[in-house]
């Protein structure tokens, strides 16, 4: 697939503490590439940059091949949607979703072909004429994300844009955002914390830890292998160091026993999660592991003094 | 804290207290001069050809301080609002100074500077127009209204969301669509706030014309005064200031409304804030007028205060000002030592603070919301009473019921904390609104009442607002001049009347003195509010 974003080298910082030292990485023209990581790893820092909104210390960010280092954000050519849509105030949905064609010039025609084309792809045309104050927030961030395209730009920036919709309606827009943004063949960089959001939407995953890129693959890959205890623990799996060195090992991999073999611990807290459990166990070494099971394993009571085995580890490389 | 909704207790303090001592007085006042002149008499009264006259210089001295402070103001408030840079919030913070300075002082001041062997006149005589008549009435207006602007565009400018420009920005919007679409309407809507303050002000200004131009250039407040203390004449005194208020109605009840009904879409989200384009064209004539801006009020306080302290008595050598004015001839002169009329100053303005604060706690614990437009307007409403208004109508009414002269100073006290009230509510109430209810209910969930949770967790909160507050309305009532004036009597005479009285016995040296005394005052209120309310202020 053609080139889309290169980013080499970055650096950023804010008030003089570094937040990004040395990313770099590539994202195609059509691919969807998702960027974890836990609050506060330079995640939000990294998407200003990339548009503009915050300066580079260092690096270089190229577009199709064009340089952006130093090119002001509105002639970039990156749409970005936030956490929380920014429509502009007192302008109907339709208003809000031709005013990206409208200043960049585009005759009135094609400016409204556009729009409609938006609306219809987005099913916003019932609501065309609603002023913005008056949707929900899922209606929101649709019509941002039709305003956002209906600029076209190549490459659109997604910084959580689901994290303050209803959980109800947050899984059918992330379906409908991955199949426009696809069926419209644009690079994608989107932004998360939730890793399940993150390993669902993204053809790549980049695995972002204190300002570092640590790991970059497909979702399987990168969900089955992690590479370090950041990457392993932001996944969710437990991390031990043991006498062959740091290993992961997944919460459902890890089998409880009343006695004999393993690591001896003592339920903290269970409960049912759907049609399974989960149970919190403080190990004898000071570690806290997680565990799940399934209807063909009994939940073990909270307080119950247990030995902790596992069925597969996943060496870590720090 | 908008949760709570219908009548409260709370309020009726706050409520009783603007009835009684703004909204009573303001109207019995106007009935009273009405029923005394008769329709006839009083529409008499009002094409009197001095008052007439008094209409235009409000609407003249107004609208052209109005877009004068604006014009300065406004670029100033884009600097403070729009761009970080470092020393900004010292900047932002000493902008307040001029509201703690008493006009007198203001006026003093720009006599130093622009009036003959001024210290900018003899430098650049074509500067000394300012010295005196309509240009001086401007300039001192401008000095206390320019940064009331400033202040009101730079809360416009941070009202508007800022990823919203960042939106407009990765939609392909250039820099000047980006402030027309994204942050330009508010900064307007905060300027026009603040040229509609300014215009109210300074039509209403009372020791500016009074001091630099004499009876040719009356306001509207200062024609009431003079008929009411000089002329004699309470009855029409009464007719020309209700139709004051009317007049100044429209521009002040727009304000409000633009002040009280935040725009759709408001409040900071997000983002952050551009820093200064040092180096960009568009910095350079903002940072000219910052500067300029800045270099004219040190330059005023300067020289105010250089005079000060180098006062001379009659004949006397620099500084020898200093020890006739505690001595005995001022307090044989004036009925009152200058150690008693800074006690009076201190005590009132203390008294008056304290009321303003503990009306401003009381309601604060039921703010009306954004939607109750008429009981926050109510709340405001001594904004809409001038000084005169309030002083004579206050002297009109209660003096007689509160004993007689014996009361001036519970007068004095009571219409300074009516006139420092809506700052001080501001002030408390931007604080509280910032605060999550979720801190109340937190409180009240272990089992504490609603006004205790109140107390012990949201107040607590906005416990450096709640010191400004205090001291703004202390700085207002130490500082206030026109009220005071028109109702003090010798033995409640406060600094400021008592540097008046000086300048009218001729003794500048001696005025000039309380005029540093006076600034040094209120640069040690504003080192007190930077100190426990910097953040609040910035």
């Amino acid at each position: 697939m053609p080139e889309g974003l290169s980013v080499r080298g970055l650096a950023a910082s804010w008030d003089r503490r570094p937040v990004l030292s040395d990313v770099s990485f590539t994202v195609a023209e059509g691919e969807f590439v998702t960027l974890m990581g836990p609050n506060g790893s330079g995640k939000s820092t990294l998407l200003r940059s990339l548009v503009g909104l915050e300066p580079i210390d260092a690096g270089e960010i190229r577009l199709a091949g064009r340089l952006l280092n130093g090119v002001p954000t509105h002639r970039r050519g990156i749409g970005l949607l936030f956490q929380e849509p920014t429509l502009l105030p007192r302008r109907t949905v339709r208003e809000n979703v031709a005013f990206g064609p409208e200043i960049q010039g585009i005759p009135n025609a094609e400016v409204d072909a556009r729009v409609d084309e938006m609306l219809e792809l987005l099913h916003l045309a019932p609501l065309a004429d609603r002023p913005s104050h008056a949707l929900s927030g899922g209606e929101r961030q649709r019509v941002a994300l039709a305003r956002t395209l209906a600029a076209r730009p190549s490459l659109v920036l997604l910084d959580e844009p689901f994290a303050s919709v209803d959980p109800e309606i947050r899984a059918e827009l992330r379906a409908e955002f991955r199949s426009v943004l696809r069926s419209r063949g644009i690079a994608v960089v989107h932004v998360t914390h939730d890793r399940d959001e993150g390993l669902f939407l993204g053809d790549r995953v980049l695995l972002l830890s204190e300002g570092r890129l640590v790991q970059v693959g497909p979702p399987d890959e990168v969900y089955q292998h992690p590479r370090t205890r950041a990457v392993a623990r932001f996944l969710g799996y437990n991390v031990t160091a043991g006498t062959r060195g740091a290993r992961a090992v997944h919460p459902s991999d890890v089998r409880l026993g009343a006695s004999g073999e393993g690591l001896p611990g003592r339920v903290l807290a269970s409960g049912s999660v759907g049609r399974g459990w989960v149970a919190y166990v403080d190990l004898s070494n000071g570690e806290r592991w997680e565990t799940r099971g399934g209807e063909d394993r009994p939940r073990p009571p909270a307080g119950e003094a247990v030995t902790v085995r596992w069925t597969r580890d996943v060496p870590l490389q720090d | 804290m908008t949760r709570r909704r219908g009548p409260t207790p709370h309020l009726l303090p706050l409520i009783g207290f603007v009835a009684l001592f703004g909204l009573l007085p303001a109207v019995l006042l106007f009935i009273g001069g009405w029923s005394q002149l008769g329709a006839n008499g009083s529409l008499k009264a009002l094409s009197d050809p001095l008052n007439r006259q008094a209409v235009e210089n409000s609407l003249v001295q107004g609208s052209l301080s109005a877009v004068a402070a604006v014009a300065v103001g406004y670029p100033v408030g884009v600097l403070l609002g729009r761009y970080e840079w470092r020393g900004q919030s010292t900047a932002r913070a000493l902008l307040v100074v001029p509201f703690l300075l008493p006009t007198i002082v203001v006026v003093l001041g720009i006599e130093d500077l622009f009036g003959p062997s001024g210290a900018v006149s003899s430098v650049l005589p074509a500067l000394s127009i300012f010295g005196a008549g309509l240009p001086g009435i401007v300039a001192v207006n401008v000095s206390y209204n320019a940064p009331l602007v400033a202040l009101l565009t730079a809360v416009g400018i941070e009202s508007a969301p800022v990823d919203l420009e960042e939106t407009v920005a990765t939609l392909g919007g250039s820099p000047w669509r980006r402030y027309l679409v994204a942050w330009g309407p508010s900064s307007w809507r905060g300027a026009l706030a603040g040229g509609l303050l300014a215009f109210v002000f300074s039509a209403l200004a009372f020791a500016a014309p009074l001091l630099l131009c004499g009876a040719r250039c009356y306001t509207l407040e200062a024609r009431v005064w003079s008929l009411a203390e000089v002329l004699l004449s309470p009855g029409e005194a009464a007719v020309v200031a209700s139709a004051m208020t009317l007049l100044l109605l429209v521009p002040l009840l727009i304000y409000l409304v633009l002040v009280l009904r935040p725009p759709v879409g408001a409040g900071p989200r997000g983002g952050r804030r551009p820093s200064l384009p040092w180096r960009s064209p568009t910095a350079w004539p903002l940072l000219g007028i910052g500067l300029a801006v800045l270099g004219g009020f040190v330059l005023l306080l300067g020289s105010v205060l250089v005079r000060g302290v180098t006062a001379r008595a009659t004949g006397g050598s620099a500084g020898s000002a200093w020890s006739p004015l505690f001595g005995a001839n001022v307090t044989r002169e004036l009925g009152i030592s200058t150690f008693g009329a800074l006690g009076n100053s201190l005590f009132f303005a203390a008294v008056a603070a304290t009321i303003a604060i503990v009306l401003g706690i009381l309601a604060g614990f039921r703010r009306p919301s954004a939607r109750e437009t008429g009981l926050r307007a109510y709340l405001f409403l001594p904004l809409l009473i001038s000084p005169i208004v309030l002083s004579f109508g206050l002297a009109t009414f209660w003096r007689p019921l509160l004993g007689g002269n014996g009361s001036v100073w519970l007068l004095i006290v009571l219409s300074q904390a009516t006139l420092g009230l809506p700052f001080a509510l501001q002030g408390l109430d931007v604080a509280l609104a910032s605060v999550a209810p979720r801190f109340r209910e937190s409180v009240e969930t272990l089992g504490a009442s609603p006004f205790v949770a109140y107390l012990e967790s949201e107040l607590p909160l906005v416990r450096p607002a709640l010191v400004a507050a205090g001291l703004f309305a202390f700085a207002l009532g130490l500082g206030e001049f026109t009220a005071t004036y028109f109702l003090a009597t010798p033995s409640f005479t406060t600094l400021p009347v008592e540097m008046y009285r000086l300048e009218g016995l001729r003794q500048p040296g001696l005025a000039d003195a309380i005029a540093a005394l006076l600034v040094v005052v209120s640069l040690a209120t504003f080192a007190a509010l930077q100190r426990v309310g910097g953040r609040v202020l910035a």
